[in-house]
C-alpha cells in the first residue's frame, strides 16, 4: 500500500496516483521516491492541496481518479495520464473525452503502449507528437517505473521542449492556461461569423513548438507559423499535424504574399527584440494581414517575467510603435490586461487591432 | 540609455509600466462603453422608440380607415385632415436608422397628431359614430386614457 504524502513532501515534486494499482506500484518501487497515492487516499481537500504544490501529476489509474475535484489551479500542474489498456478508443473517448482529453495542453502527456489508440486520439484532440510517452508495457507497475525514470531523467537535464520552458515546469503550464483564457475568445472573435466552408488563414509569428495551433480547428483553419529558431520549427513540424511552419530569416521578412491572412498574432515575442526589429515585425505582420483582418498581440508590457534577456516596452511605447509601423492603418478592437498566476504585478496585455484599407485584389 | 539597449527595469520602472497598462485598459473600456451607448441610442430608450413607431402605425391605419369610409370626402374638406393624409399616407418615409434624431422627431410628431385626431373624433357629433366602434375605443384607451397625458400603453413601455 502506498503512503499518503504531506503537502510539504509533494511541494516541488511529482505525485503519482496509482489508485487500484497502488500495491503493485509500491512493491515495484519508483525511482526518485515519488509519493504514491491509492484510491483510498485521495480525500479531495488534501489531494487538491498536494496537487497545487506538485511539479507534475501522474495518473496511473484514470478510472478511479477524481478528476471532478480539479479546478483551474490544479489543471495548472502538468499531467501525465496513462491510458487504460484493453479498451476500445471510442469507449475511452466517451469516458475521458470531455473530462480529460479535451483539456490537455502541450504541457501534458499521454502514456500508452498502443500506438493505434494514440494516433486516433492525437488526431481527434490535436495533440502534439511530443505529448506521447511511448510505454514498453501496459502493466501499471511497469508504466510507473518507466514514467518515474523519465521524470528523473528530465529533472537531471531539463529539456526545453515547450517554447523554452522545461518539461515539468508547473508554473509555465499555469501561465499557458492564463494566456489561453484571454487569447481563445480573441481567436473566436477573429473567426467571426464566417461560413464553415470559407478558409480561415492564420499566421503565428514566433510560433515556437506550435502550442497555439491546438487552439484552432485545423480542419477548417490553414495555420502557418514562423520562428527564428530552426530547432523550434523542426519541433513544431513534428508536433502539429495539418499546419505549416517556416523558419524566419534574420531580416525578419515574413515569407508570405501581401494580404494573405485573416489573423496574424504573436504571443510574448516582441520583448525579445530591440525596437528596430519590433518595428520590422509589426510592419510585416500588417503587410500580410488582409484588410479587415485581425492583428493580435499578447505581450508583456511590464518587463520580462524571467531572467532571460528582454527589451522592455510599456504599452504606450508599443502602441506608438504599432501606429508608426502600420502608418496608422489599424483600429483598436480589444485591449485586456493579464495577471499571471503567482504574480504580484499585472504584466501581460492583449491588444487586438483590425487592419484598415482596401484589398489589393478583389 | 537608448531604449534599444537591454536593461533590467527597476521597481519604479515596473510600477510605471503597470500603471500605463492599466490606464490604457481603462481608456479602452471607457471608449467602448461610450461607443456602444451611442450605438443603442442611449438618449432615447428603445422601448420609447418602439412605442412611437406603434403610434405612427395606428395613425396610418386610422387615416386609411377614415379616408375609405363614406365620410372620407367630408373629412377631406378639412385642411388639417388633408395635411395629415399628405404627411403620413402620401409622403415618402424618412430615411435613416430608427434611433436617429430625425426619425425620432418624425415619430413624436405622429404621436402628437394621433392624439389630436382622436380627441377631435371623440367630440360631438363625430363621437356618436366612432364611439360605437370597439377599435376606436381601443385607440382612445391606448392614447387618451390618462388624464395626465401619459397613456397606459406608454407606461407599459417603460416611459
Amino acid at each position: 500500500m502506498g503512503r499518503v504524502p504531506t503537502s510539504n513532501e509533494t511541494a516541488g515534486s511529482a505525485i503519482v496516483y496509482a489508485g487500484r494499482f497502488a500495491d503493485r506500484v509500491a512493491e515495484a518501487g519508483l525511482p526518485g521516491g515519488y509519493a504514491v497515492l491509492s484510491e483510498w487516499e485521495v480525500l479531495p481537500a488534501k489531494l487538491v492541496a498536494d496537487i497545487e504544490g506538485a511539479t507534475a501529476l501522474v495518473v496511473l489509474d484514470p478510472f478511479s481518479f477524481p478528476f471532478e475535484i480539479m479546478t483551474g489551479e490544479q489543471w495548472g500542474v502538468p499531467l501525465i495520464v496513462v491510458l487504460p489498456a484493453g479498451f476500445d478508443v471510442e469507449f475511452l473517448i466517451a469516458v475521458f473525452g470531455e473530462v480529460v482529453f479535451g483539456r490537455l495542453t502541450l504541457f501534458d502527456r499521454v502514456a500508452t503502449a498502443d500506438k493505434g489508440t494514440w494516433e486516433v486520439l492525437r488526431r481527434r484532440y490535436g495533440w502534439a507528437g511530443s505529448q506521447r510517452v511511448a510505454l514498453e508495457s501496459d502493466a501499471p507497475d511497469d508504466a510507473a517505473a518507466e514514467i518515474g525514470a523519465l521524470l528523473e531523467a528530465e529533472n537531471a537535464t531539463p529539456a526545453p521542449l515547450v517554447d523554452g520552458a522545461p518539461r515539468g515546469a508547473g508554473p509555465e503550464k499555469a501561465i499557458h492556461l492564463a494566456e489561453k483564457a484571454v487569447l481563445e475568445p480573441q481567436f473566436a472573435d477573429a473567426w467571426g461569423d464566417r461560413a464553415d466552408d470559407v478558409a480561415f488563414d492564420v499566421l503565428e509569428v514566433g510560433a515556437g513548438t506550435g502550442r497555439w495551433a491546438a487552439s484552432f480547428d485545423l480542419a477548417r483553419t490553414r495555420f502557418f507559423g514562423v520562428d527564428i529558431d530552426g530547432n523550434l520549427v523542426a519541433a513544431a513540424r513534428a508536433n502539429v499535424l495539418g499546419a505549416s511552419f517556416e523558419r524566419l530569416g534574420p531580416d525578419l521578412i515574413l515569407p508570405y504574399q501581401n494580404e494573405s491572412f485573416d489573423l496574424v498574432f504573436s504571443v510574448t515575442v516582441m520583448h525579445h527584440h530591440p525596437t528596430p526589429a519590433k518595428k520590422t515585425l509589426l510592419s510585416e505582420m500588417w503587410r500580410v494581414a488582409r484588410p479587415g483582418g485581425r492583428l493580435l498581440f499578447l505581450e508583456e508590457f511590464v518587463s520580462g517575467r524571467s531572467e532571460e534577456a528582454v527589451y522592455p516596452m510599456s504599452v504606450n511605447v508599443f502602441v506608438a510603435l504599432l501606429l508608426e509601423a502600420t502608418n496608422e492603418q489599424v483600429v483598436l478592437e480589444h485591449m485586456e490586461s493579464l495577471r499571471y498566476p503567482r504574480e504580484d504585478l499585472t504584466r501581460g496585455g492583449v491588444i487586438a487591432v483590425s487592419r484598415l484599407g482596401v484589398p489589393e485584389k478583389w | 540609455m537608448s531604449e534599444d539597449d537591454f536593461y533590467t527595469p527597476t521597481d519604479i520602472d515596473m510600477l510605471r509600466m503597470e500603471n500605463e497598462l492599466l490606464a490604457f485598459e481603462v481608456r479602452f473600456l471607457k471608449t467602448r462603453l461610450g461607443r456602444s451607448g451611442r450605438g443603442l441610442g442611449i438618449s432615447t430608450p428603445l422601448s420609447r422608440i418602439s412605442y412611437l413607431a406603434e403610434a405612427k402605425g395606428d395613425l396610418v391605419l386610422l387615416l386609411r380607415r377614415l379616408g375609405s369610409s363614406p365620410l372620407g370626402p367630408v373629412f377631406r374638406l378639412s385642411r388639417e385632415y388633408r395635411v395629415l393624409e399628405n404627411r403620413y399616407l402620401y409622403s415618402p418615409e424618412p430615411q435613416g436608422p430608427p434611433n436617429s434624431p430625425y426619425q425620432i422627431s418624425h415619430l413624436q410628431g405622429a404621436e402628437r397628431d394621433l392624439v389630436l385626431l382622436l380627441r377631435r373624433l371623440g367630440r360631438p357629433p363625430l363621437n356618436l359614430i366612432f364611439g360605437r366602434r370597439r377599435s376606436f375605443r381601443t385607440l382612445q384607451d391606448r392614447y387618451l386614457s390618462e388624464e395626465d397625458g401619459t397613456s397606459s400603453n406608454e407606461q407599459r413601455n417603460g416611459r
